[in-house]
């Protein structure tokens, strides 16, 4: 039969546990507001009873581990779509800046007419200008002015391309830099995620429980490892986590088995292997790394291959024609553009300073005569093999919408993927996610163990001093 | 489902984001009138505009042409015009000094004659505004016609030192005219000259210049067998450059009706794909900006209200 000393140690037992519940109520409150916190909650038992003649007898509670309430299987999901909402992001962003870089908007001509509609800016209106320039030339092909206005349209249109071109090859150099800066980043996340791993181990192995707070820290580096790049986690049973990225084994424990590093796989265009393969690819789906690489290689490579095809075409096109014709001065055989793509298409240099030398006549001294200057104004109407047998505006608005609707895609698919990711997020803060109505309830039920259980002291004092005094008396 | 301290807040940021990013689109229609501006807006219905855009560009451009050969048209016209009344003058001349005139009348016939050919050459070398003469073909920076004179200013010979191209220009796409025609054609291919063609005999100032010389020499017969046929010929060779000038007026009134149709029912087009509908847009915006004021009247009040359990207890 247990004496009251014994009962002390129950109700001491009680202390303990109600004060440890205390704690755990208020580090739940403390980290209220961090969302890489899961909530802990203190698990309790029964401590070990003694066999006595009457039966087992309790020896009042012990607290068993501060358990951490996560869901795995949701964590992994969070981390799978945090790459996905990156790749997506970063594909969105690329693609505006080169949606901007285009310069094509509809606004309308005047605020009181808005049914009448011109883009500015952009190479669609300096192509057909440049045609309709051409056709005033046909009208009156000795006048100086009309000389000058193809002349300066033509200015417009090679400066356009190349700026859209220049512009277009720093959003490149962006994206090469953004995969180098990621992939510095991301080392750095498996270095620190080794380390906790590491951390982890020795913590559980040493205590038995389970370093929730460390498990928080290394689940806040995963999920910001799958922004980069995606991976995937594997538990092992000592609690550390392996990260395997395209099918390479990169973090094992504690140990750092391989690092990411670029390669340049030719013209300055960056792309990922492990140190340990250099130079092969590694194959890689999500996180903002491969949405850069993505991005460059399809959407901006096609925009820019096909400006750059136009302009080539453009200039041999007009050059083939041009090169048949008669200046004023009767002089024949120059090329109207120069260079050979979109990055270094020119007006030739002698037009600037003299129209009279623009090549506008089919016959030598007849300054009146159109046939060259006509014909390369039906330039502008006429299909081109070389661009899919569409003209040279129809080839230019089918490039740029091919970038429309890569941008349509993203944002369509980026706006399903932030409502997916949000999904999931609430379904995570209703698991782990700390509620204010459950830690009052926990503090008031700890509290009023707690009195309970000093109570129980009280009255055991009192009963140990009843038993002094019997013997006093 | 277990609400967490978090989940209202991180919920009420995403709903307001998603109503401003909705309610910015809506005033963006507004403000332009544009239900599609950028390309990814609707990138199918911006290859379309786009593609109008250049169309209604180009039928501009050939509305310009049209405007342009019209001007060309009724200058040359106007100098056809001209010539045909000479034309007229002189084979009047020729019947009537073909029948019993005196040498008196004769000479003065001449003299007219003389005249009608130097109004003749001021006409054949009429100028566009633009300064180029309408007669001289594609060699039209210089008078197309030259007269050689004698000693008393009696035009002898008249040159042609224009050619016999003529430009064109297009009016809709792969559909040329011109409106001018050479002042002479002697190699019998490609556009009748107004002044010399020799496909249909016309040669007006050398017949001109024979008539005055048969007057001035009073051969009335040559006047009335050779200078009355051949003025014949001059006179129907401009009567068939009024028709065909006619001809072409007619056509560039066509083309430039069919142009005006073409931009104003592609401009409706562009409207009716790309022009935001106003009703609709505002009605939109209208439901949208309520629904942005009962999520911050919504939480407003959860804030303000602070209801928790903590409200309630007192530890």
């Amino acid at each position: 039969m247990p004496g009251l000393l014994d009962s002390l140690d129950i109700a001491s037992s009680g202390l303990n546990a109600q004060q440890q519940g205390i704690a755990v109520a208020g580090q739940n409150l403390a980290n209220v507001n961090n969302p890489a916190y899961a909530r802990q909650v203190l698990v309790t038992q029964a401590a070990t009873p003694v066999q006595t003649s009457i039966g087992q007898e309790g020896t009042g509670v012990e607290v068993v581990v501060i358990q951490q309430i996560c869901n795995a299987l949701l964590n992994d999901q969070i981390q799978g779509e945090n790459s996905t909402t990156s790749f997506l992001q970063t594909q969105q962003g690329a693609l505006q800046t080169a949606q901007s870089d285009i310069g094509e908007q509809l606004q309308s001509t005047s605020a009181t007419d808005t049914s009448t509609v011109g883009s500015t800016g952009g190479l669609d209106s300096d192509l057909s200008g440049l045609f309709n320039d051409l056709q005033a030339l046909s009208l009156d092909p000795s006048s100086t002015a009309a000389r000058q206005a193809v002349i300066s349209q033509a200015q417009q249109l090679a400066a356009q391309f190349n700026q859209v071109n220049q512009s277009l090859s720093g959003l490149n150099a962006q994206l090469n830099q953004s995969v180098q800066s990621d992939v510095g980043s991301a080392n750095q996340l498996l270095s620190q995620i080794a380390g906790l791993n590491h951390q982890i181990t020795l913590a559980q192995g040493t205590s038995g429980g389970t370093a929730n707070d460390l498990v928080d820290l290394r689940e806040q580096d995963l999920e910001n490892l799958a922004n980069l790049v995606n991976f995937q986690p594997v538990a092992n049973s000592d609690g550390s986590v392996n990260v395997v990225i395209g099918g390479q084994l990169l973090g094992s424990g504690s140990d750092v088995e391989d690092t990411l590093q670029t390669y340049d796989a030719g013209g300055g265009q960056l792309l990922v292997s492990t140190a340990n393969a250099a130079s092969t690819p590694l194959t890689l789906t999500g996180g903002s790394i491969q949405g850069a690489i993505d991005t460059r290689d399809n959407a901006l490579a096609s925009l820019q291959g096909g400006l750059n095809q136009l302009a080539s075409q453009l200039i041999t096109q007009v050059n083939a024609v041009y090169s048949k014709g008669y200046d004023l001065n009767g002089n024949t055989g120059a090329d109207f553009f120069t260079g050979a793509d979109a990055s270094d298409i020119g007006v030739n240099a002698t037009l600037a300073n003299a129209p009279s030398t623009l090549q506008a006549a089919g016959v030598v001294g007849a300054p009146g005569d159109n046939q060259v200057a006509a014909a390369l104004a039906q330039l502008g109407n006429a299909p081109q093999s070389a661009l899919g047998n569409q003209t040279f505006s129809g080839s230019y608005n089918a490039t740029i919408t091919d970038l429309g609707s890569a941008l349509s895609n993203a944002n369509s698919n980026l706006s399903d993927q932030q409502a997916v990711q949000s999904m999931l997020s609430q379904q995570r803060n209703s698991v782990s996610g700390v509620s204010l109505d459950d830690e009052m309830s926990d503090i008031v039920t700890y509290q009023q163990a707690f009195q309970a259980s000093a109570e129980l002291v009280a009255t055991l004092n009192t009963m140990l001093g009843d038993l002094m005094n019997m013997k006093q008396s | 489902m277990r609400i967490a301290f978090n989940s209202f807040p991180d919920s009420l940021v995403n709903q307001l984001s998603l109503l401003n990013s909705q309610q910015a689109r809506l005033e963006s229609e507004v403000d332009t009138g544009k239900s599609v501006s950028q390309l990814s807006d609707n990138p199918p219905v911006m290859q379309q505009v786009l593609g109008w855009q250049v169309q209604n560009s180009s039928t501009a451009q050939y509305q310009q042409n049209i405007s342009a050969l019209q001007e060309q048209a009724t200058s040359s016209y106007n100098a056809i015009n001209s010539l045909q009344t000479l034309s007229a003058r002189a084979s009047t001349i020729a019947t009537e000094a073909g029948g019993a005139a005196s040498p008196a009348d004769l000479a003065a016939y001449a003299s007219e004659v003389n005249q009608l050919i130097q109004e003749g050459l001021q006409d054949a070398n009429s100028q566009t505004a633009q300064g180029e003469y309408l007669f001289g073909g594609t060699r039209n920076s210089q008078p197309p016609f030259v007269a050689t004179t004698d000693a008393s200013g009696n035009v002898t010979a008249v040159t042609y030192q224009g050619n016999e191209s003529v430009p064109s220009a297009e009016v809709a796409p792969g559909y040329s005219l011109s409106a001018q025609v050479p002042g002479a054609n002697t190699s019998g291919n490609g556009p009748a000259g107004v002044i010399t063609d020799s496909s249909t005999g016309a040669d007006f100032f050398n017949h001109l210049i024979a008539l005055r010389n048969d007057l001035q020499a009073g051969n009335t017969q040559a006047i009335a067998s050779t200078d009355q046929p051949a003025l014949a010929k001059d006179e129907d060779n401009i009567t068939a450059q009024i028709s065909a000038n006619g001809l072409i007026q007619s056509q560039l009134n066509d083309a430039s009706t069919v142009a005006s149709t073409q931009s104003t029912a592609v401009t409706q087009d562009i409207s009716q794909a790309s022009d935001a509908n106003m009703a609709t847009t505002l009605t939109q915006l209208s439901s949208l900006q309520t629904a942005y004021q009962a999520a911050l009247e919504s939480a407003g009040s959860l804030f303000n209200s602070n209801l928790s359990l903590m409200t309630y207890i007192e530890l």
